[in-house]
């Protein structure tokens, strides 16, 4: 049953409160006379931090279908909701801090970041297809502009350009993808075209228009083969940017591609936590085989790389083949994994970054020479991304580890064992890279061994990160009920 | 809050935790910086890198020397007050919730409070939770009572000591891990707090770590648990395969239903137990791994008190009197541990007669004492060893406390030949100490007495038991009085063999160690008073209250030793009462002989023996024997592995793999060739391929 128009703006209120900061962000930006001042980031901070207040405490009724059809509003919506928004929380943090912004329009920057934050809520709660293609422009766009922000450096230029090029052909394709699912079965939600294409049998416009919609998921969370947009976005674009990149939109990513496939192509088996697939179309097995090929492309060039932004952008990218994992089982454990490891993966992912602001901050460069003897310089920056490297890695006690275990464990269970075993390899190499830059900050001789501060209120946020990181290695429990609730919430 | 107090159990815990952060945060962000202030160092590097010699034992390097008398910085008063007042407000909780478990009937007293559940996988469920029954409430006053006094003591005792605050974080966060440690109700949650325990002891022991021995000792103290942690390791695998759980009350619960169908056969309950015991051997010092106990006296001399003798040591021999009910199904264990126990009671007490150093001599005396309650135990006395435990922490850190106190009077000094006469320099500290002497010695009416009387009567009279574990250990408790009055007699008797630069400064201690010794005095007089036996016409409460912890499992077990006791006459009771009582005095009156009446004897005999005495001085050479017996062995085997295995093989395949990497990671870096055409193209070209697989595919099927 569709909740109307009206009666559905009571189920909306985080946008709300996105919007308003948005329009008040731009207020400011018009009537201050220092484009530098820090409050648009304050008030950012305080309509964020509402935001997540508003859709963590969610008015009750979770679990329907609100403006027509157009959007969910379910336990599934909320937690990326609630985890995009964090995501946004912190960067906002690590974007005040950061000198690389320093100096210029901060109002409009701001604006750009959460429009990005209001297109992914609308990404991860969308159940209509032009919903769905509108949340992930209103992503998309904002985004460039970020990548680009750092007007007059080359790098962050070229990196908005090949930003806009290839969004631009990945959201083609995805579109015209759309457009035959529409063709073939003349609707626009997505629940109906997943009931007209369970009772049809395989075509090949249909395993056509399966692949084109998944070039657009792909490219938003970064799979390999369409992925080649992100290590020189990541590069160029200024680094709180970066982290965002490297966690919002995935995330946000990685919730649509879960609700539009588990929607159209597959439904659940009531009561056996199991999915089963509606259409002949077999793409669990070919998300497999690009799961695969994402962690092992991404794992392999991140060892070649000097640069710490360059790195953790191919870094990320192993991570979003490692949760894809979790995608194809067709078990409601195997999406309760995908959404346990995001939450570690935000806070470790973050901190890594964090870390690279810091230091880039004090030495203006982000190479893996810039890190040497850290250990000395700023022992507690190095002690906090020595164990972000860690968990990313997944070496207990840290929360990547559980990360892990969450989503080998379903892949074992569900008896895809080579996947495991490829990723498994795969996070022998990751160990590779990570303790470079682990091995450069304590056991190299830096060239200036002069102390880099951290600032009180950085190293507070460090060690918010630092904790959850610590903490879910010990004790997940809570956030894997959250995440099993979430996904129990799934619904269309 | 139906339980009343009950529901605050969790504070007992949980406020000597809250002392970590508060202390952990002064150390950190007040102390550290000043010290690095105060030693002009601008970075890290460890405090006091400056002041290289700290080789007097309880690191007063400022004693009476040049910087020995600026101002109390007022962070060092905050944490003095903050330390120990966490643990006495643990001592009070956990009080105050023994007296309401008391109120209730005999068969209710187990309380069980859920924290909060930990680790759910598969059918792994472990909850963080505590139980308060007798066994652990017993358990739990004794670390909050002694270690609150213990704290008190310390305030004084390291006054000088530059890193105050990273002491007490430490001593803090001991009292939190040995409180998990009794307090768990399952095998995991207890292993948390014996791996932190060990690695606070760790920690205290190397304590001074830039002398070279006490981070030796510290590394040999974790090495040795580390081997019985193993131990423990393995025992849980196996109690959760056998039972499908690692709580106490499930797993006990499960005991006669699993015997009845065959699962748990005699064997698997000799292997589960074995296990567990070789991990009590390690933590609590007895043979083969009790080597790690007399180097640990490289800590500061609180710290021997409080773990090495108190508390942390005998964590195994609570966790084998909690296990009693797998422990008395497998007699072969039994009797292996009651051998292991009266073979170490003599064995270290024999060599505790010839060491010269006043902590060792009372090292060698705890690992003696720790053998007498693995004798307990083995033969089925749990209640005789709990309440030996118990009268032990005691005496005995009441002459470790009072070891400490004679070490502050004389800067640092501790072999006793550079003693003597100091009865009236330090009056207090040689009262209360001579107090805990007869206590240990088995004086009838102080609480030694009472203890190991029980353990040897058991010993003897149950079924496990036999005349000749009687005979052992009746000999070690005469040995024990031997040496324990020769300690006394060289240190605070006769002529003074001080160095005159110190027996100037020799003065008694302050009031913050003299008074924990004089209740500790107390305690070790009338600490017994609640477990004097039938036999004597007492009504030994402590038995009693133990009795719904050891009795229904001795019931479902095997044969039970009190039982057993019942058809001994009384007569038999009381004259091995006083055959040992008569053990003992000889002991005094040997040391009496030998060290106030004829000085030069010991030094005679000494002479007449010349190779007994070596080996009894040089410990047996255990040490030298494990050095070249298994050390050596492994160092040969190591480097062996390293240059043949290591070095050749792994390293071969490591390099070789990470080159096929770096070579692979160089081709698929090409792709990326950074012009955005053909990244445009990839992505079509990626789309076509993958259309072409899926079409590939369902042709195929």
């Amino acid at each position: 049953m569709f909740l109307g128009n009206l009666a559905s703006l009571r189920y909306f209120l985080p946008e709300f409160a996105v919007t308003a900061t948005i329009l008040l962000l731009v207020v400011l930006h018009v009537v201050t006379k220092s484009p530098r001042s820090t409050a648009s980031g304050f008030l950012s901070l305080l309509g964020v931090g509402a935001a997540i207040f508003l859709a963590g405490v969610a008015p009750a009724g979770a679990g329907r279908s609100i403006f027509e059809g157009m959007v969910a509003h379910d336990g599934f919506a909320v937690f990326f909701k609630v985890l995009t928004a964090l995501a946004t929380l912190v960067v906002i943090f690590m974007s005040m801090d950061s000198r690389d912004l320093a100096g210029r329009s901060q109002a409009e920057y701001y604006i750009f970041l959460l429009s990005t934050l209001l297109g992914m809520f609308l990404l991860s709660s969308a159940t209509d297809i032009v919903m769905l293609y509108l949340a992930l422009e209103l992503v998309s766009i904002p985004s460039y502009l970020l990548a680009g922000y750092l007007k007059g450096q080359e790098r962050s230029t070229e990196a908005a350009m090949k930003y806009v090029v290839y969004g631009a052909t990945a959201s083609g394709v995805m579109i015209y993808g759309f457009s035959i699912l529409f063709g073939l079965t003349g609707s626009t939600q997505v629940a109906e075209i997943g009931r007209s294409l369970a009772a049809g049998k395989a075509t090949l416009p249909m395993l056509l228009a399966s692949v084109m919609v998944a070039v657009g998921f792909g490219y938003k969370i970064a799979a390999v083969p369409f992925h080649m947009w992100s290590p020189d976005v990541y590069e160029g674009a200024p680094t709180p940017a970066t982290a965002f990149f490297s966690v919002g939109p995935k995330a946000a990513g990685f919730a649509v591609l879960v609700r539009f496939y588990y929607t159209v192509f597959a439904a659940a088996d009531p009561g056996t936590g199991l999915w089963r697939l509606t259409s002949a179309v077999d793409w669990p097995f070919l998300f497999a085989a690009l799961s695969a090929l994402t962690m092992t492309v991404g794992n392999l060039v991140a060892v070649k790389q000097s640069n710490v932004k360059r790195l953790l952008a191919y870094s990320s990218i192993a991570h979003a083949g490692y949760m894809l994992m979790g995608f194809v089982l067709l078990s409601s454990a195997g999406i309760e994994a995908i959404l346990f490891y995001l939450v570690v993966y935000l806070f470790m992912n973050l901190g890594a970054f964090y870390v690279v602001v810091l230091v880039s901050n004090a030495t203006r460069g982000e190479e893996i020479s810039d890190f040497t003897g850290l250990g000395s310089r700023a022992p507690f920056a190095a002690v906090a991304l020595s164990i972000f490297l860690f968990a990313l890695t997944g070496i207990p006690p840290f929360s990547g580890f559980i990360g892990k275990v969450y989503l080998f464990a379903e892949v074992i269970h569900r008896g895809v064992y080579w996947l495991a075993v490829v990723a498994a390899l795969n996070s022998v190499v990751s160990l590779y890279y990570y303790t470079r830059i682990v091995r450069a900050m304590f056991f190299e001789e830096p060239k200036d061994a002069s102390a880099i501060p951290v600032p009180a209120v950085s190293g507070a946020l460090l060690v918010l990160l630092v904790a959850p990181t610590l903490i879910l290695g010990v004790y997940w429990e809570p956030v894997a009920r959250i995440a099993a609730d979430s996904v129990r919430m799934l619904a269309f | 809050m139906v339980n009343g107090i009950l529901d605050y159990l969790w504070l007992v815990p949980a406020l000597p935790l809250l002392g970590v952060v508060l202390n952990g945060a002064i150390a950190l962000l007040v102390e550290r910086p000043f010290l690095l202030k105060e030693a002009g160092l601008p970075l890290a590097g460890g405090h006091g890198a400056g002041h290289g010699s700290h080789d007097d034992a309880h690191g007063a390097s400022s004693h009476g020397s040049a910087h020995g008398h600026h101002e109390t910085p007022a962070y060092r008063k905050l944490v003095a007050f903050i330390a120990p007042g966490v643990v006495g407000a643990a001592f009070v909780v956990a009080l105050l919730c023994v007296l309401s478990l008391a109120s209730r009937p005999a068969d209710g007293r187990t309380f069980v409070q859920i924290l909060f559940p930990w680790i759910q996988a598969g059918s792994l469920l472990v909850p963080a939770a505590l139980q308060l029954d007798p066994l652990s409430s017993v358990m739990a006053l004794v670390v909050t009572g002694v270690g609150f006094l213990i704290h008190v003591y310390s305030v004084g005792y390291m006054s000088h000591e530059r890193a105050f605050a990273r002491y007490f974080v430490f001593l803090n966060l001991f009292m939190f891990a040995m409180l998990i440690l009794v307090l768990a109700n399952n095998y995991l949650l207890m292993f948390v707090g014996w791996e932190g325990v060990g690695l606070c002891s760790y920690l205290l022991i190397g304590f001074w770590y830039e002398k070279q021995s006490a981070s030796d000792a510290g590394k040999k103290a974790f090495v040795a648990n580390r081997i019985g942690d193993f131990g423990v390791l393995l025992a849980m695998f196996l109690v959760f395969w056998t039972f499908g759980s690692l709580t106490y009350t499930e797993v006990f619960a499960k005991v006669p239903l699993l015997r009845e169908s065959g699962v748990l056969t005699t064997g698997l309950a000799t292997v589960i137990t074995l296990l567990l015991f070789l991990g009590a051997t390690g933590k609590s010092a007895q043979i083969p791994l009790y080597v790690w106990l007399p180097d640990a006296m490289e800590g500061p001399t609180p710290v021997s008190a409080l773990i090495h003798a108190a508390t942390m040591v005998t964590a195994g021999v609570y966790m084998v009197a909690r296990s009693s009910a797998l422990f008395l199904l497998a007699p072969d264990t039994m009797m292996v541990v009651a051998v292991i126990g009266a073979v170490t009671a003599i064995f270290s007490a024999t060599i505790g007669i010839c060491q010269t150093d006043i902590k060792r001599v009372l090292a060698y005396s705890t690992v003696s004492q720790l053998g007498y309650m693995f004798l307990a135990c083995g033969v089925g006395a749990f209640t005789a060893a709990i309440f030996h435990l118990m009268t032990h922490a005691f005496f005995k850190a009441l002459l470790f406390l009072g070891s400490g106190s004679v070490i502050h009077a004389l800067s640092g000094e501790q072999d006793m030949q550079k003693m003597g006469g100091l009865k009236k320099y330090v009056p207090v500290t040689f009262a209360t100490m001579f107090v805990a002497t007869l206590a240990i010695a088995g004086i009838p009416g102080l609480s030694g007495f009472f203890s190991k009387d029980e353990i040897l009567w058991q010993a003897f009279s149950s079924s496990h038991g036999s005349p000749f574990l009687w005979g052992i250990a009746a000999l070690a408790a005469g040995i024990t009085a031997f040496y324990m009055f020769r300690l006394v007699f060289l240190t605070f008797f006769g002529k003074s063999r001080m160095d005159p630069e110190v027996e100037k400064h020799a003065h008694e201690s302050p009031w913050t160690m003299t008074v924990p010794l004089m209740i500790l005095a107390v305690l070790s007089v009338a600490g017994g008073w609640i477990g004097i036996p039938a036999v004597l016409g007492g009504s030994n409460l402590f038995e009693h209250w133990l009795a719904p912890v050891f009795h229904p499992v001795a019931a479902a077990g095997a044969a039970h030793g009190a039982e057993a006791a019942v058809h001994h006459p009384a007569a038999l009771e009381i004259g091995l009462m006083a055959l040992s009582v008569a053990i003992a005095l000889c002991g005094i009156g040997l040391a009496y002989f030998l060290y106030r009446v004829r000085t030069g004897k010991p030094a005679e005999i000494a002479k007449q023996w010349p190779t007994l005495y070596d080996v009894v001085y040089h410990k047996y050479y255990i040490d030298e024997f494990y050095e070249w017996a298994v050390i050596r062995r492994i160092v040969t085997i190591s480097i062996g592995l390293w240059e043949m295995f290591d070095a050749l093989f792994i390293d071969g395949i490591v390099n070789g793999a990470a080159d096929l990497v770096r070579a692979a990671g160089d081709r698929v870096r090409r792709l990326q060739g950074g012009v955005v055409g053909g990244y445009a193209f990839s992505l079509l070209a990626g789309a076509v391929l993958l259309v072409g697989y899926i079409l590939y595919r369902s042709v195929v099927q």
